[in-house]
């Protein structure tokens, strides 16, 4: 998991109970007092698309390997996204990506 | 009532009688101050900075800085100065012995009568102040960046500031404070400093101290309050919205999870110096000033960065006690234990590997995601309570951003007494 770029989406008691039915409740990690955190995986590419797509965010290289200060609305549909396809890999991102593009054309 | 305050002395209120100003201020030169030096004049007119009745001399610098006392030897931490630059100094000619007009914003807000114009070294103030001259510390940076020349001098209020909505609601004087607890039946008060919207391990250990305060009144009726005094001053980009702060620690007692009878909020006018465990003596003066009889002190009160040890503060603290005329709480860090299922303090519970702890960070992305803590990490009434301060004060942002910023609404006003004499 060396390097992998992920996106950390927040998941409380309502968000868990909607991961659990879409069979993801494993992919979900405890980080504080019952608030979940679920790691969505971005390719290199991916990353670079919703940096440009998206200039307010910014790319914690050092640190955490995270996409920080996305829009609430993008991490909304991100996790929306998770749970129509029953996963949290980079097949996610891509469908939020060509979202994105159709949304613009 | 007599209000007796830190070091023993009675805090005595410095404000023109109403009416008495518009005739007395209309000749006078007038010095425009900056939102630190008038938030000062504030507090020096209502007697948070008691026994202080102005701004600093070059004695009164060297004796905090040196001796960590008034030159009568009253305990004090952090000088208090007003800066002017030389420019302004030279062209208004202000000279010993004569009364200024310090306007904020244009408007009137004390009269000073001047007395010593000096050179303040600043390198070396912050030096003794913060323990570093590190330009990174933030208080170094605020100390550093006063340019000019200080001038002393006795400080009197023009008039009594207006606060504005929502802060009108959490205005108190020191005379104020003293007044809530008599009609509260409060013998002991505790007070918690606070730059934050509450999460549990701010309001558990807000509880904890609440039994520690109380000590040994009885507890059929309450006698013992817990006092939440937060800091309102200079804003930074990604601190929390004033608003959102104070409405926010009102919202633990509306929903209950404090008694009405046993909590109150209220603020301070006050730029953080992050000086540690000297701001953390000069946050019990002040506190004291406000009749509370106990004072909470966490992990790193104060501090920033990694400049201070994390029980720095409490050490100074120890070491005047015996000039305090409040009691210092200590608490250690607090974290949600998944074993034990609740916040709960290092000192106490030993499961430290599993312990998960309460970063700013964490709190910080999640109201920025929108997503509902549970209400193990915050009430659900504290975060509705901020996300609708976000909406309504803080331009969609719980944080400070440019926006607000430049935006934000007043805090307080004042009026201009000189309209009523020519209108
Ligand atoms: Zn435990």
């Amino acid at each position: 998991m060396n390097g992998q770029i992920m996106i950390n989406i927040w998941i409380n008691e309502e968000r868990f109970e909607k991961m659990r039915e879409a069979g993801l409740s494993g992919m979900a990690q405890d980080m504080l007092a019952g608030m979940k955190v679920t790691r969505v995986k971005v390719s290199e590419k991916q990353k670079d698309i919703l940096l440009s797509e998206f200039p307010m965010a910014k790319f914690d290289s050092s640190t955490t390997g995270t996409i920080e200060l996305l829009p609430r609305k993008v991490k909304d549909e991100i996790f929306n996204l998770c749970l129509e396809k029953k996963s949290t890999g980079e097949d996610v991102i891509e469908a939020f990506i060509l979202r994105v593009r159709n949304g613009r054309t | 009532m007599k209000l007796t305050g830190h070091g023993g002395k009675e805090v005595v209120e410095r404000i023109l009688p109403g009416g008495m100003a518009g005739s007395i201020i209309s000749d006078m030169p007038e010095l425009e101050v900056d939102t630190q030096t008038a938030h000062e004049c504030i507090d020096i007119g209502y007697g948070f900075l008691s026994p202080l009745d102005g701004f600093m001399g070059s004695e009164e610098v060297d004796s905090v800085c040196e001796e960590m006392s008034l030159p009568d030897g009253t305990l004090w931490s952090i000088p208090i100065t007003l800066e002017a630059n030389d420019d302004t100094i030279r062209k208004k000619g202000f000279r010993e012995g004569d009364e200024i007009l310090l306007t904020y914003h244009r408007k009137p807000l004390a009269i000073m009568k001047t007395g010593e114009v000096f050179q303040l070294d600043a390198d070396r103030v912050a030096g003794k102040i913060y323990g570093t001259s590190d330009p990174k510390h933030p208080g170094v940076r605020r100390t550093v960046s006063r340019k000019g020349k200080s001038i002393s001098g006795k400080v009197i209020l023009v008039g009594e500031p207006e606060f504005q909505p929502p802060f009108d609601r959490f205005w108190l004087t020191p005379r104020n404070h003293f007044s809530l607890y008599r009609d509260k039946g409060w013998e002991h008060v505790v007070a918690h400093q606070t730059r934050n919207v509450p999460h549990t391990a701010h309001e558990w250990p807000m509880k904890y101290c609440w039994f520690a305060a109380n000590e040994d009144l009885s507890v059929e009726v309450p006698h013992t309050g817990v006092l939440v005094n937060a800091v309102i001053g200079e804003k930074r980009n990604g601190d929390y919205i004033d608003e959102a702060i104070i409405l926010g620690q009102a919202e633990l007692a509306n929903a209950g999870y404090f008694r009405k009878d046993t909590f109150a909020v209220s603020f301070t006018l006050w730029d953080m110096r992050y000086a540690g465990p000297r701001e953390a003596v000069h946050h019990a003066i002040m506190r004291t000033n406000l009749g509370c009889t106990h004072h909470m002190f966490g992990r790193d009160h104060a501090g920033v960065g990694d400049f201070y040890k994390p029980y720095d503060a409490h050490s100074l603290l120890k070491q005047v006690r015996e000039q305090l005329n409040i009691k210092p709480v200590f608490m250690m860090e607090n974290w949600f234990c998944p074993i034990c299922s609740e916040v709960t303090s290092s000192g106490l519970c030993d499961h430290a590997a599993t312990a998960q702890n309460f970063s700013g960070t964490l709190l910080r992305s999640m109201l920025i995601d929108g997503v509902q803590p549970t209400r193990q990490v915050m009430r659900p009434e504290v975060f509705q309570t901020v996300q609708a301060a976000s909406d309504t004060y803080g331009f969609g942002s719980p944080f400070v951003t440019d926006s607000y910023l430049q935006n934000r609404g007043n805090v307080f006003k004042l009026a201009d007494p000189r309209k009523e004499v020519s209108p």
